[in-house]
């Protein structure tokens, strides 16, 4: 597991430098505005996160995947490697942007940093990196089935999944009466990791069953 | 005959295509080749040895165990495939450390050693080398774990004479323990000539025969001769025939007998060329 988390991110790194200016010009344009640090802190998360789905396509192109069934790894460990690539891309992603949003907002004077806005910081960054894990986790089990090109088309998927989840759940609590207080919001924030911890652990058992049916 | 690899009945149907209870091995301390025409079922049948397949029926044993039994198993075999696996970005620094990562037999000084025996740079980009230097990248990654036992597929299609025959000097070297094998699919039968020991011939999803290449290279030969004669030769003696414009051309398995038996024909050395051809095109006697 250990070659293909490393060579996603060698791959990767020479995409490194373009998705650094990216994001360098997202923070000139997003952090300004009225969505601010809190909007930049998730691009950045969600942007790193899509790399995951560029791994597979760096795969398809050299065809990795069957090379490296040939090497001392099974395919769960191939799986598993995939999943750990993406919590290591979503938290570079939003620890980037909670660094350069801290940063560029020490500037602009719209971050302050006493114990309540270091607080709401570091909770922003926690829910943006819970968030693109998620979003993160379901695009892998859609590549392994249909290919990274199709894949990347269903990016629109990865998305509508867990808003219809969250919607669901959310509609219930209402449903059974359940107040939506500050208070429960930030329960669940602080639950989140677990929460997206079981999503990825029903995500990886999705992708194993796929991959282990495909021929290579 | 100790066998590092043995096929058994291995089966295989696709749609439109039937690999069809194909069985060989390899003994150590020799090279294997594989042969035939495309399509025939080379890589079907190595992508099922390697488990990249799944096999409808057969055994594939390394060394008597099966490739799904031991991860061990997988540290020496080395693979090289017709291209190179490595994103094109990397360099060969980075190509050793992710196969040092994969591999726990992995020797950083060997490797570094075929980077240079091969004159490969190891801060160059992979998209930046020729397609000779690649393939000697892969095969430098294949034998840097310590294999003992190379498989390859069409591994040396697409260089030149030169870049191959250094490879192939490499696959010489390999085997001279007696410890290690090779078994290679390859179009260029004249590479096969050079370095194998056994051929087996696959063809339209069966295995046609299993031989050394010496009893192929010594026995077989070729009867080039008229209609008269043709008509006079010994059915069962015939392989396979192909007619050309004057002249028929006969497969025989032993060429001094048909030199003795036939005086007025001409008995050609058979090439591994001339064998696949006059099978695979030709036709065989009933």
């Amino acid at each position: 597991m250990k070659s293909e988390i490393l060579k996603d991110c060698l791959n990767v790194s020479h995409n490194a430098r373009s998705m650094l200016l990216i994001l360098v010009v997202l923070a000139a344009v997003i952090i300004p505005t009225t969505s601010g640090i809190e909007g930049y802190i998730f691009i950045c998360a969600f942007l790193c996160s899509r790399m995951i789905v560029t791994t597979f396509v760096f795969d398809d192109t050299s065809k990795w995947t069957r090379y490296a069934m040939t090497t001392p790894i099974s395919k769960r460990d191939l799986v598993a490697g995939k999943f750990v690539v993406l919590v290591i891309f979503c938290t570079v992603g939003s620890l980037f942007g909670m660094a350069v949003g801290a940063i560029v907002g020490a500037v602009l004077k719209a971050v302050s940093f006493d114990p309540v806005g270091i607080g709401e910081l570091l909770l922003l960054t926690l829910t943006a990196w819970v968030i693109s894990l998620i979003f993160g986790s379901i695009s892998i089990p859609l590549v392994f089935k249909f290919g990274a090109e199709k894949g990347r088309a269903l990016l629109l998927v990865s998305f509508l999944i867990p808003a219809a989840i969250g919607f669901v759940l959310y509609r219930l609590l209402v449903l059974l009466g359940v107040e939506i207080t500050d208070q429960l919001i930030f329960v669940l924030l602080c639950c989140s990791p677990v929460i997206a911890f079981l999503w990825c652990c029903a995500m990886y058992q999705i992708s194993c069953r796929i991959f282990a049916r495909q021929e290579l | 005959m100790d066998a590092i690899l043995q096929v058994e009945n291995l089966s295989k149907q696709y749609p439109g295509f039937k690999l069809d209870n194909v069985s060989f091995s390899i003994p150590k301390g020799t090279i294997m080749g594989l042969i035939g025409e495309n399509g025939a079922g080379k890589s079907t049948t190595i992508n099922a040895i390697l488990d990249l397949i799944r096999k409808d029926g057969g055994t594939v044993t390394f060394w008597g165990q099966e490739l799904s039994q031991s991860k061990q198993l997988k540290e020496d075999i080395g693979v090289v495939f017709d291209g190179i696996n490595f994103y094109d970005t990397l360099t060969p620094v980075k190509v050793g450390k992710i196969s040092a990562a994969a591999y726990k037999q992995w020797d950083e000084y060997l490797y570094q050693d075929y980077l240079k025996r091969f004159q490969l740079p190891a801060d160059k980009e992979i998209k930046t080398l020729s397609k000779g230097m690649k393939m000697k990248l892969c095969i430098a990654v294949a034998l840097s774990h310590k294999p003992k036992l190379l498989i390859l597929d069409e591994a040396t299609s697409g260089l030149d004479p030169v870049k191959r025959d250094d490879i192939l000097d490499v696959f010489l070297e390999f085997v001279q323990d007696e410890e290690h094998s090779i078994l290679m699919s390859s179009h260029i039968t004249t590479d096969l000539e050079k370095v194998a020991d056994y051929i087996t011939f696959i063809h339209q999803g069966k295995v046609f025969f299993c031989k050394t290449k010496d009893e192929l290279r010594y026995h077989y030969g070729i009867i080039r001769c008229g209609a008269a004669l043709f008509s006079q030769i010994d059915k069962t003696e015939i392989l396979a025939y192909r007619k050309d414009d004057y002249q028929w051309n006969v497969l025989v398995a032993d060429k001094e007998k048909a030199k003795r038996k036939y005086k007025n024909a001409v008995v050609d050395d058979a090439t591994i060329d001339d064998i696949l051809l006059m099978y695979v095109k030709g036709e065989q006697s009933k």
